[in-house]
């Protein structure tokens, strides 16, 4: 029993060989003939009242779209978002440990697990993933935001594919499409009159809409805004309130008048 | 020297006056289901008595803590397992009941030679609609039954009959605070009924009188008030709603002082 609130190891004892789920496999050709599925666009910014986090919804492999409503922006908790880039296999499974992780330590121990806790469970599930990580078939480089309630302020960490973990100032990319957005987003944010933390929460997510637009214009793996098909990326804000979802009617009246026809 | 039959079943009777003995002292633990939801409540003197066992199950216990705490590691564990390895609705509360603690409990019960548990388990499901939530209670011998609308733990076996004159009484329970409003009822009349089925007088005069079926012992609705009174003001109000209108999986909500005040019937507020 796992009188530690370690649902880890309660799984271990019902016979759930977490060292077999993530562990290396022999496969890298699957990855070149493109059957694993990649390919994201993730970023978390910290705004005037919180955390903002976004993913787009494409689900790629090798150059065929696998899924365009694919959610990349995984609420755990009430306070913490994983915002998952990398093979979406192992990145959902991941997600729904830690899930049960937290609601395991808080129902078993009758507290909530610390902040500094959820990120270490994070950090060992990707130490763990390593071996897979290294041979292609199971990277996963995730964004972890949350609500410290202890310190009573949103933060950021993002990692890389061994699970260093790293906290981010102001915000944090992840993904195929990052590397698009994330000279973007380094430029606004030093040049610009108002830094990102300054932004009011139309501003941010008009920011976001339109970072996410210039993803998926360069990285054939994002997926972009279809207003028809009313496909919009996921967009979540996180406060100390807790984490609550932007709905699309909101995303696509700032998309309508802030992003396609903004002069 | 249990082995022969006899010997068991007098070994099982004694370990039942002594199970029943290490009751007469709690509190009861009322379970009911209205519209918003599963409401659980008791009086405790520190040690809880109410826990989250799963996105929309509770668990109430009376008994020693100790083992409240072993049998809610079981019910966590086989939750939590399940929610993950299949879905968070394939957790139900019968099957955690039937498969997870009978079996425990009841064996833990019969083996003279091992300790039982001293408890009575009180396990709440919250369905998607009120005639879909389920109430279970489990004695210490194992024995459980799924209650209909509201469920009590008590240390008085015998009280089922008045509790339920009480409910019926009592109309339609519509709003949280007339489900707490009957919820303080039911306690207050289990635990009278509780304190008379115990104290010595009343046994005695029941030996004087064994015909009568003992209607002087129902304690009376001002008796049931004071009651409740005097616990309202000495104690404190463990309250627990699985909330069917939270609007997310997890649905347990622990109402703190300030969310009972304003719920709480001018009746049972002490007198300023």
């Amino acid at each position: 029993m796992g009188q530690q609130g370690d649902f880890l190891q309660v799984l271990g004892e019902q016979g759930y060989d977490v060292e077999r789920v993530f562990s290396s496999h022999k496969v890298d050709a699957l990855h070149a003939s493109g059957m694993v599925t990649t390919g994201t666009t993730v970023l978390a910014m910290k705004y005037r009242d919180g955390v903002l986090v976004a993913g787009d919804r494409r689900a790629t492999a090798g150059n065929v779209v696998m899924y365009d409503r694919t959610d990349k922006v995984l609420e755990l908790d009430r306070y913490s978002i994983l915002a998952i880039a990398g093979v979406p296999a192992t990145a959902f499974e991941m997600a729904r440990i830690l899930e049960h992780s937290f609601k395991y330590y808080r129902r078993s121990q009758l507290q909530d697990l610390s902040f500094e806790g959820k990120l270490r469970a994070l950090s060992t599930l990707l130490k763990n993933n390593a071996p897979a990580a290294l041979s292609g078939t199971g990277t996963v480089v995730p964004i972890f935001a949350g609500y410290d309630l202890h310190d009573t302020c949103g933060k950021i960490f993002f990692y890389d594919i061994l699970g260093a973990e790293f906290e981010a100032v102001e915000y944090a990319v992840s993904g195929s499409g990052s590397s698009t957005i994330r000279g973007i987003m380094f430029y606004l944010n030093r040049w610009s009159q108002r830094t990102m933390v300054e932004l009011d929460e139309e501003e941010a997510l008009t920011l976001v809409l339109r970072l996410m637009t210039s993803a998926a214009e360069f990285d054939s793996a994002t997926g972009g805004i279809d207003t028809q098909a009313q496909l919009y990326p996921i967009v979540k804000g996180i406060s100390a309130e807790g984490v609550r979802s932007i709905p699309v009617e909101r995303l696509s009246q700032l998309f309508s008048e802030k992003v396609v026809n903004h002069v | 020297m249990y082995d022969e039959p006899y010997r068991w079943i007098e070994a099982v009777a004694n370990r039942r006056q002594y199970l029943d003995d290490q009751f007469i002292h709690g509190s009861p633990l009322v379970g009911i289901s209205c519209a918003q939801g599963v409401l659980l409540l008791t009086f405790n003197r520190g040690t809880e008595k109410i826990y989250e066992i799963y996105d929309r199950i509770a668990l109430g216990g009376m008994g020693h803590p100790a083992d409240l705490e072993k049998l809610r590691f079981t019910l966590l564990d086989m939750a939590h397992v399940e929610g993950f390895q299949r879905s968070p609705s394939d957790v139900t509360a019968s099957r955690l009941l039937k498969n997870g603690l009978a079996p425990v409990i009841k064996p833990a019960f019969e083996e003279i030679m091992r300790a039982p548990y001293i408890v009575k388990i009180l396990l709440v499901e919250l369905g998607t609609s009120q005639d879909r939530d389920h109430l279970f209670t489990m004695d210490y011998d194992g024995m459980f039954a799924e209650q209909r609308e509201f469920g009590v733990l008590s240390a008085s076996s015998s009280s089922g009959d008045r509790l339920s004159a009480e409910w019926k009484s009592f109309g339609v329970v519509a709003s949280l605070s007339s489900a707490l409003e009957i919820g303080l009822r039911l306690w207050g009349v289990a635990s009278l009924l509780q304190d008379s089925s115990t104290s010595p007088e009343v046994k005695i005069e029941e030996k004087d009188k064994p015909s009568s079926t003992s209607p002087s012992e129902t304690p009376e609705e001002a008796e049931v008030t004071t009651r409740i009174r005097e616990m309202l003001a000495n104690e404190t109000l463990e309250c627990v709603l699985l909330d069917r209108e939270s609007g997310k999986m997890e649905t347990y909500r622990s109402l703190g002082q300030s969310d009972l005040q304003p719920l709480i019937p001018t009746e049972f507020q002490p007198a300023t």
